[in-house]
């Protein structure tokens, strides 16, 4: 998953990548400004956008518009200082999905950032389940039949970005949009190995449950029919 | 309404004056009706003395030759038509009765005679009052036999003047009548012509209630303003609610963002410490955290202590007595920021070669404002940029310039930087750690002595601060 986090305090805005990064393991991108950040929403690289509200360039209300005016669904979850009422409905009715006052708990924020991407891939639980695997987004594990799997970061949020679409094609440059932020380097064939390691993981567990190549078009995690 | 305004007891101007105006119109009437009377009762009165004056003459006419061997003289009131209800006697020198009403108790000719001056007179006889009138005649009878006997006789008449009385109210009823008719058409015509030129004035009243503390609105509308009483009070009003309403705004917003600018350096802080205890960490990480804290922590106390100092210096009373060498305070703060200047590859250059410069400033307040003001443009310079000071004495002011090469202030910002915790762009100062508070103390380190601060700026090549404090004279320098 990758996260948008607009915010000019640049030491909150580290320490909210930071926070991402470390314990959902999303890939986090920051913008110091509001046309930055707008700007940056337009790739739809997203999983969550998580915007200031009092911003230098562009505050975030009117970015929240803009994103919605693109028919984009990307959930948005606004900080702010400011939590009067009115303010509030005006930002929700704009189109944000949920908001945080300053100061925040940050166990909260993470909490909330997971709740709002679960919700935006249509899932309503942290488990989510593909034959006998199931997968808790609050852990980060993976378990077969009950029995852990030992996944690298990496491999994790492969198998999550997959299992929220599940059967679906997912290209390798979506994959690499949604899980690398900016910093990475990109390499698709990066994507290739973790994939074929991950598989090499499923497998040795008994798992029929497999990561599928379609050459040219991209990835899919399929289960066996009985089981479907 | 509060309940102090409620125990005065109000009462309506349109009342009052609708009160008083119709009052003032009854008197009238009643002094006109008055009037009216007396000067009908006047001539009735006058018509009265006449025919009082005809019946008695008439009665005069009766008196004839008694046919006595005394040549005696009597009245004989049966060949007169007078009024029964009226009472009279013809009395001869001697006082001797020689006729009278026939009709008539003692009583009455007791009264009758009692006056003994003639002309007209009034008495009361039982419930009846009459006027008399008594007067002396000759009266020259047998003028065929003798050349006639010449008889002095005295003749009182007298009628009752209740007739007189009705005749006069018979006749001013009708004034009366017509005075209360018009009291009351003017009476009706008055309320209704009050209420309606009185209407703007309630109308003022009713809008000048709605306003509170939460709805400032106050327009006041076209009826008052076409008053020439109200237009000053509705326009006086109008003005000094948006410049409360104003006041009160600046102050909300002020407070919004002392709050807005706390809570974002407590979310620093605490989200610091938060992302620290996640997880099990290094000691090398735990080291690195704790610096990052501690700089989270000197924000905020920065941000603090600049909103104290503002507070301070726009509550606390001015020090008559306090005085300072700007050029010495200006030599200070420059060698103290010399090492920032470097570490930032700018030139700070101070031009205080001059001779002492006196200004009515605690010593303290003068290093704020000009570290300050050092530091505001050693921030916005690029390296290589060049940051000059100087003090120079101009007569009765005493001038203090500072000038950097910096990026320069967007026209659009100008107006707004004194104001706190304004920044021209949030993220460039953000990261240079101003809570936007630097230039708002300036400002009032300067105002609370009487100075002025100004400052230009054209984009991309630099801003120049202007300060001019009043010099002290050299006698009042301690």
């Amino acid at each position: 998953m990758r996260v948008l986090v607009v915010e000019d305090e640049v030491r909150l805005a580290n320490n909210i990548a930071e926070a991402l990064r470390e314990c959902c393991g999303f890939a986090v991108d920051c913008a110091g400004n509001g046309r930055d950040g707008a700007a940056m929403t337009e790739f739809k690289h997203y999983d969550l956008l998580l915007l200031d509200l009092m911003l230098p360039g562009q505050d975030g209300l009117s970015i929240v518009r803009q994103v919605r005016r693109r028919k984009d669904m990307t959930p948005i979850l606004i900080l702010t200082a400011r939590d009067q009422p009115a303010q509030v409905v005006e930002l929700l009715n704009a189109g944000a999905d949920d908001y945080l006052t300053k100061p925040f708990d940050l166990g909260e924020l993470l909490a909330r950032a997971k709740a709002l991407i679960r919700r935006g891939k249509g899932v309503t639980q942290p488990v989510l389940t593909v034959g006998r695997i199931s997968l808790n987004t609050v852990e980060q594990t993976v378990r077969c039949a009950g029995e852990l799997i030992d996944l690298s970061p990496t491999e994790y949020r492969l198998l999550e970005y997959l299992i929220f679409r599940p059967r679906a094609i997912v290209s390798a440059r979506e994959l690499l949009e949604h899980l690398y932020d900016y910093n990475w380097q990109h390499h698709s064939n990066v994507i290739e190995a973790h994939i074929s390691n991950l598989r090499k993981k499923l497998r040795a567990v008994g798992e029929e449950t497999t990561i599928v190549t379609l050459r040219g078009r991209g990835y899919r995690l399929e289960a066996p029919e009985q089981q479907q | 309404m509060s309940a102090a305004a409620n125990s005065i007891k109000t009462r309506s101007l349109s009342g009052q004056l609708i009160g008083g105006v119709l009052l003032a119109e009854l008197l009238c009437a009643a002094l006109f009706s008055a009037l009216a009377f007396g000067h009908e009762m006047q001539g009735r009165r006058r018509a009265f003395d006449v025919m009082l004056r005809g019946r008695a003459d008439s009665l005069m006419g009766a008196v004839q030759d008694a046919e006595d061997p005394e040549d005696n003289v009597t009245v004989d009131p049966t060949e007169l038509v007078l009024p029964a209800q009226d009472v009279y006697e013809v009395l001869s020198p001697t006082g001797r009765v020689l006729g009278h009403s026939p009709g008539s108790s003692a009583d009455q000719f007791a009264a009758l005679s009692s006056l003994h001056t003639p002309g007209y007179f009034n008495f009361r006889a039982g419930r009846v009052h009459y006027r008399a009138v008594r007067f002396e005649g000759v009266r020259v009878i047998d003028r065929e036999e003798h050349g006639g006997y010449r008889r002095t006789v005295t003749v009182i008449y007298a009628s009752p003047t209740r007739d007189l009385w009705h005749g006069a109210m018979e006749a001013v009823r009708f004034y009366v009548l017509a005075g209360a008719l018009l009291l009351a058409a003017t009476g009706i015509v008055l309320v209704w012509f009050l209420r309606r030129r009185l209407s703007p004035l309630q109308e003022l009243a009713a809008i000048a209630s709605r306003v509170s503390t939460r709805s400032w609105e106050f327009v006041p509308p076209a009826a008052v303003l076409r008053a020439s009483e109200l237009a000053p009070i509705a326009l006086s009003m109008e003005e000094l609610l948006k410049g409360l309403q104003l006041a009160f705004e600046r102050q909300r917003h002020l407070t919004g963002d002392a709050a807005h600018e706390l809570k974002t350096s407590i979310t620093v802080l605490k989200s610091s410490l938060q992302l620290l205890s996640m997880m099990p960490r290094t000691v090398e990480e735990y080291a690195a955290g704790l610096e990052g804290l501690l700089l989270d922590s000197e924000r905020l106390e920065e941000v603090v202590s600049r909103m104290l100092t503002l507070a301070r210096l726009e509550e606390a009373p001015v020090e008559e007595t306090a005085s300072c060498d700007l050029q010495t305070v200006v030599r200070r703060v420059s060698e103290r920021l010399q090492p920032l200047a470097e570490l930032k590859q700018v030139v700070l250059l101070e031009d205080c070669d001059g001779e002492a410069c006196f200004v009515a400033l605690p010593a303290g307040d003068a290093d704020v404002l000009c570290s300050n003001l050092v530091v505001n443009a050693l921030q916005h310079s690029s390296p290589k940029g060049c940051v000059s000071v100087s003090v120079q004495a101009h007569g009765a002011v005493t001038e203090l310039r500072i000038k950097d090469q910096g990026e320069g202030i967007p026209e659009s910002a100008l107006p707004h930087v004194f104001e706190r915790f304004y920044r021209a762009d949030h993220s460039r100062s953000r990261a240079s750690g101003g809570a936007g508070l630097g230039l708002s103390i300036c400002k009032a380190i300067v105002e609370r002595c009487g100075g002025t601060i100004q400052i230009q700026s054209v984009l991309g090549t630099g801003a120049e601060v202007t300060v001019t404090l009043p010099a002290l004279p050299t006698s009042a320098r301690l």
